[in-house]
């Protein structure tokens, strides 16, 4: 009797012995064929991997900083009317510095017009990058405006009246404890998130 | 007479008077309420806890009333004239100025002010609420990667112990049966006795090298098909970041971060100064918070691990699936807002790109483009229009 005993117990031990060793170690991407082949020869963005590192770049960096003084010519969208009326706002807003927001007030005026299809992809833009902090009815009380405090409210008395130029020179350059938001949102699309805050700060 | 009526006139004159006022002062209050909620209470707690400003709890004792209203209509007109209070306060805040609301009446002051006496009059219970609901959801933590295999094994042992004791008793039962004598050798020579009879014995030896063969090849063919890919990689950051926390609990959107996504070929690895725009006041004492900011001191990029690499060979485009395929992330990441370290959850093989543009309507609708290609395809197919349709298995779309 004890024969079968053993038997099931070496079958059992086998079974165990397999599936512990499945585990593999989560720092280990396990064996790649032709390594050559999954890592870029020429340098790509935001890819560093051993072995052929950027020795031209500080860092081994393979993305390089813009030159000094030099402006990036964005891709605008839309008819040509609107795409020279956006980088003339573009290039004002540039010349205007990150603390005088009444001049960005003054100069400054949103080259989109108000229309459904426009707020609507303001809305879109508001969700990616201001909700979490600033609530979904801009009342401040989004997620991590709580954490992060005093966000105010756009219908407040101090903000409801607040035109074009100051909620875009806010978005690049930031103000009070919000600080600069320009190089994660294109100038474009600040323009529509300005559209869709001009409806929050009815509410 | 004379002298009692004066009191009595004075008596009910001051009733009144105290009765009216005690309702504009109730109206005050409650009209202070919605300003102070909503001009106010982004910086100001009613209590005497900072926020971003001063506490504001006897604030009316604190400062003469003439004071809270100029004060309030141009703060910075007060700090100007050399008020030793304000600059005190300003220095003390960081010399961060407080927006002025020049449109603010007198009254509308006032009633601010009476709410804030108001709130601190009643008892306490306000701004409690939030802490023990942050706690609650910072609770449930861990993971379950490793949940699921040890929950395996476990079972696997509570058998073999169940099949071990009832062959036991079989064992015991059957020898009862049969009236067999108590066997007397030791139980090591039974077991030695057992293995070496085993051994002798052709069944089990076939049978073990079949099981031995049966388990090396499927080991072997899973090890074989498991070369180049990184399904289940996961590899430690230099600065321990939770997406769980980040995209999960607070419900930051992917794009805030991972800029490119929808416009670019990469996603893009966020810069340390998009960490900045929260964390230049949240957790700033936390040693990975501060790891970041001795990469910003240094001017050092921060040198996270790549988790999803496609092969060189194969070329792939984020806006291409997710601006205009509107794909959600999850779609290829899985479930990244409940992964305290990120792990690469699809295969990204060949067959996994096939088998999703062979099942992928095309995201058409409101994009002129496609509108020649649907009137076409809808004139000799009833299915919708896939991506396979559109040249989605075509080698030279992602080989060149």
């Amino acid at each position: 009797m004890l024969v079968k005993n053993s038997k099931i117990l070496i079958v059992a031990g086998l079974v165990a012995g397999i599936l512990s060793s499945c585990g593999s170690d989560p720092n280990d991407t396990g064996t790649e064929f032709a390594p050559n082949m999954y890592h870029s020869v020429a340098y790509e963005p935001m890819s560093q991997t051993e072995g052929d590192t950027n020795t031209i770049n500080p860092h081994g960096m393979n993305m390089r900083l813009p030159v000094k003084g030099t402006v990036a010519r964005n891709k605008f969208s839309g008819p040509d009317s609107l795409k020279k009326a956006l980088l003339d706002q573009d290039l004002i807003s540039r010349g205007i510095p990150h603390d005088s927001i009444s001049y960005s007030e003054a100069a400054l005026k949103n080259p989109l017009e108000a229309t459904p299809e426009n707020i609507e992809a303001g809305k879109v833009q508001y969700e990616r990058f201001c909700q979490h902090c600033h609530g979904e009815t801009g009342k401040g009380d989004g997620l991590a405006g709580k954490a992060y405090k005093g966000v105010p409210v756009y219908s407040s008395d101090a903000l409801k009246t607040m035109n074009d130029g100051h909620i875009y020179h806010v978005i690049t350059n930031g103000k009070g404890r919000m600080w600069p938001h320009g190089s994660q949102v294109s100038p474009q699309n600040r323009w529509k998130i300005v559209l869709y805050v001009h409806e929050l700060q009815k509410q | 007479m004379f002298n009692r009526k004066i009191t009595l006139v004075t008596f009910l004159f001051s009733l009144a008077l105290l009765f009216s006022s005690n309702v504009v002062f109730a109206q005050d209050a409650a009209e202070g309420e919605t300003l102070f909620k909503n001009n106010c209470a982004a910086c100001h707690n009613t209590s005497d806890e900072v926020l971003v400003g001063p506490g504001l709890k006897g604030i009316s004792e604190r400062r003469p009333i003439d004071w809270i209203i100029k004060w309030v209509h141009n703060p910075q007109a007060v700090i100007g004239s050399g008020d030793k209070y304000a600059n005190d306060l300003y220095t003390k805040f960081n010399k961060a100025a407080m927006t002025p609301y020049p449109n603010f009446s007198d009254d509308q002051i006032k009633g601010i002010v009476a709410y804030i006496d108001a709130a601190n009059a009643a008892p306490a219970a306000p701004a409690a609420g939030a802490a023990p609901a942050e706690g609650a959801a910072a609770a449930p933590a861990q993971s379950s990667g490793g949940m699921m295999e040890g929950l395996l094994v476990g079972l696997l042992l509570i058998m073999v112990l169940v099949l071990v004791a009832l062959l036991s008793i079989v064992n015991t039962l059957s020898k009862l049966a049969s009236g067999e004598a108590q066997d007397e050798t030791p139980l090591a020579k039974r077991i030695q006795d057992n293995i070496k009879a085993m051994a002798a014995n052709s069944a089990i030896k076939t049978g073990v090298i079949v099981l031995i063969l049966l388990f090396g090849g499927k080991a072997t063919i899973d090890a074989a098909y498991g070369v180049g890919i990184h399904q289940g990689y996961a590899p430690e950051q230099p600065i321990k970041f939770s997406h769980k926390l980040h995209a999960g609990q607070y419900q930051i959107n992917c794009n805030y971060c991972h800029t490119g996504v929808y416009s670019g070929k990469g996603a893009n690895v966020p810069s340390a100064n998009i960490c900045m725009n929260c964390h230049n006041a949240i957790k700033r004492e936390s040693p990975e918070i501060q790891k970041i900011y001795r990469a910003i001191e240094k001017d050092e990029p921060i040198q996270w691990v790549r988790v999803h690499n496609l092969p060189d060979l194969a070329y792939f485009n984020h806006s291409q699936h997710t601006n205009v395929g509107g794909l959600e992330c999850k779609n290829c990441h899985g479930d990244i807002d409940k992964m305290e370290v990120v792990e690469q959850r699809s295969s990204l093989t060949m067959g996994w790109c096939i088998d999703c543009h062979r099942e992928t309507d095309v995201n058409s609708k409101g994009n002129a483009y496609y509108d020649k290609l649907v009137e076409l395809h809808n004139k000799d197919s009833k299915t919708p229009l896939k991506v396979q349709n559109i040249g989605g298995l075509e080698c030279s779309k992602c080989h060149y």
